[in-house]
């Protein structure tokens, strides 16, 4: 817990992370339309030219990205067996007589699929959490969501509630962490002994944890007041979103690329996706 | 003999991330058996890390921390050579030596933060029960003691922590902040360590507050004979309560010894940021221009003494 930081957000200087955030909400979801879009091995050649391009652009360390892969290696390996063993084509790999029957088209819909899970994780992960704070990840949505304001509902409501989460989880983490340490001092031991007496061992923490948040809820709630916040009406901001030139080049570039995709789709060459 | 000893202790937050901080850096420390060393440095000079390190809460990232001359940190495998020359284990089988060894190593880590009670920086959040007499019995019923000597100790270090009798059936969350630290204090007293660790018990309380908070804890040292650790960043107090005097800064020890002869060295300290107690200070003044005060006051009642002297001569 002590050592990830949270949300993952890698501070860095780089192209992506001076990107306007809704530029890049924007981005993330043309590329998993574009991830969706490939279906011959040209396109998805593509695709991983381009997230090898993101890679470069977002200045992550390349250790950082194939850790984020870690958990989806499960999917990934599952898909894959699903997709070699049970895809039916035309070019059997496998001796005629076996029973298990491995097909060259269930091969590269493995291989697509992986590409597609990978670039998908990959893209999300590079545009929304690697490069962008939850913070500015939730300005972004609010602004981008504002239309729906017109028919009533609160999306500054939310947003603010969401911030202020976010704000908290770290102040919250690191509370627990202190108040762990506080108990253990005291003898407490969280990972012995049976389900019910682990359960139990919670109590010194949970109690103590509540009643800090409560305390905090309570005085954030009057110092929000003392500063007059009332809700999203007539409020200005501090920190005003601007798109500029590049982000619209940016999302220019990525429809041309969604553009190109299908076009590629439609060359009749190489294996296709089945 | 000393009770504690750090050798080369170094401690890395968040290594390998961007927001690396080396907390502690190369740091070796001797603390003396039975007395009050008292801990000061800047804010951020790794104060509150390495009390941590003491009870086992963390392991330094390099180097090793001594309690009565045992690794607090050994691992069984390290120990084997060692130990199986000794006599409890020397007619064991190798099977059986191996298991009690790590039995015993276990048997120690898990008894470590009963003989070093740390009372961490501002411990008014961790009070949970329903009445401060059960929170103060929770270190004691976590040593699995009988409900009698629970009873004992509650009450005995509800006093040591100047706690009234009629406070210990109230619910913690409804005392002041200076009575939930000394629940939380008497909550450590109550385990009766060896050694007892304190980060910055009087901060934030009022002079009579601090007094009686540190009072205290002189008194469980006396009447006990352990070992006490204060982190404090009011020279005064350390004036006043401390036998020897680490002083540190920049995640490193820059000066340890008996209090005479740190305070003797007020360019370094100042230059560490620190202070001397402002007594000495106006007492080295006074000197200075002739007065012939004794050198060595820290102390308001000791400069009262010692002018009273002046004036009866
Ligand atoms: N949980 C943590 N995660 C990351 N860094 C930390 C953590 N705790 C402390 N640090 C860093 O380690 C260094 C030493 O901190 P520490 O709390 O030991 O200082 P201190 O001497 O106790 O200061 P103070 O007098 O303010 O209590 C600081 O630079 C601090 O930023
Ligand atoms: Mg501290």
């Amino acid at each position: 817990m002590k050592n990830v930081a949270f949300g993952q957000y890698y501070p860095a200087d780089s192209p992506l992370h001076r990107m306007d955030p809704r530029a890049k909400v924007i981005l993330a979801i043309l590329y998993i339309v574009c991830t969706f879009l490939c279906k011959n091995a040209i396109s998805f050649a593509c695709l991983v030219l381009s997230a090898l391009v993101l890679v470069v652009l977002s200045h992550l360390p390349l250790r950082l990205i194939l850790r984020s892969m870690r958990p989806i290696l499960f999917i990934i390996v599952f898909t894959s067996v699903i997709n070699i063993f049970m895809t039916k084509g035309e070019h059997l790999l496998t001796p005629a007589d076996w029973r298990i029957k491995i097909y060259a088209e269930g091969l590269w819909n493995a291989l697509f699929m992986v590409l597609r899970i990978s670039a998908l994780i990959l893209g999300t992960g590079i545009f929304l959490t690697y490069t962008t704070t939850p913070i500015a990840l939730t300005d972004a949505l609010e602004r981008l969501l504002s239309p729906l304001k017109k028919i009533k509902i609160p999306v500054h409501d939310f947003a603010m509630m969401m911030t202020i989460a976010l704000r908290f989880i770290p102040t919250l983490t690191e509370e627990t962490e202190k108040i762990m340490n506080a108990q253990r001092a005291r003898g407490a031991s969280f990972s012995t002994g049976s389900l019910i007496n682990r359960a139990k061992a919670l109590i010194p923490i949970l109690i103590p944890l509540f009643v800090s948040a409560f305390n905090r809820a309570f005085d954030l709630a009057s110092a929000m007041e003392c500063r007059c916040y009332h809700g999203d009406e007539g409020r200005t901001r501090l920190k005003v979103l601007h798109y500029r030139a590049s982000d619209l080049v940016a999302v220019l570039l990525m429809l041309s690329f969604g553009v190109g995709v299908f076009f590629l789709n439609r060359l009749g060459i190489g294996p296709h996706l089945s | 003999m000393d009770k504690i000893r750090l050798e080369n202790v170094s401690y890395v937050y968040n290594r390998g991330l961007p927001f690396e901080q080396v907390a502690l850096d190369n740091v070796s420390l001797s603390i003396r058996a039975g007395c009050v060393t008292g801990i000061i440095g800047h804010t951020g000079s790794g104060k509150s890390t390495m009390m941590q390190l003491l009870n086992g809460l963390a392991e330094p990232t390099s180097g090793r921390v001594f309690l009565d001359g045992y690794d607090i940190n050994a691992k069984a495998e390290d120990l084997y050579e060692e130990w199986s020359a000794l006599p409890e284990y020397a007619h064991l089988s190798k099977g059986a030596r191996k298991k009690a060894i790590r039995r015993e190593v276990a048997r120690r880590r898990a008894e470590l933060c009963f003989r070093v009670g740390l009372v961490m920086q501002y411990p008014e959040y961790q009070l949970f029960e329903e009445t401060v007499e059960k929170d103060i019995a929770f270190g004691p019923r976590n040593m699995k003691l009988s409900e009698e000597e629970i009873g004992l100790r509650v009450r005995e270090a509800a006093r040591f922590a100047g706690l009234d009798e009629e406070l210990l059936q109230k619910s913690p969350f409804d005392l002041s902040g200076g009575q939930k630290r000394r629940v939380a204090l008497a909550g450590v007293i109550a385990m009766r360590p060896e050694v007892l660790v304190l980060d910055e018990p009087a901060a934030g309380l009022d002079p009579a507050g601090r007094t009686r908070i540190l009072d205290g804890i002189l008194r469980y040292q006396r009447t006990t004979g352990s070992t006490v650790l204060i982190v404090s960043h009011s020279m005064e107090d350390m004036a006043r309560y401390c036998d020897d005097v680490v002083v540190m800064g920049d995640a490193r020890v820059l000066m340890q010894g008996e209090r005479r002869e740190i305070f003797s060295h007020t360019q370094e300290l100042t230059d560490a940021g620190l202070d001397i107690p402002q007594i000495t200070h106006l007492v080295r003044l006074l000197r200075e221009r002739g007065v012939p005060l004794p050198e060595n006051i820290y102390t308001v009642e000791d400069a009262v003494l010692a002018v009273q002297a002046l004036f009866a001569e």
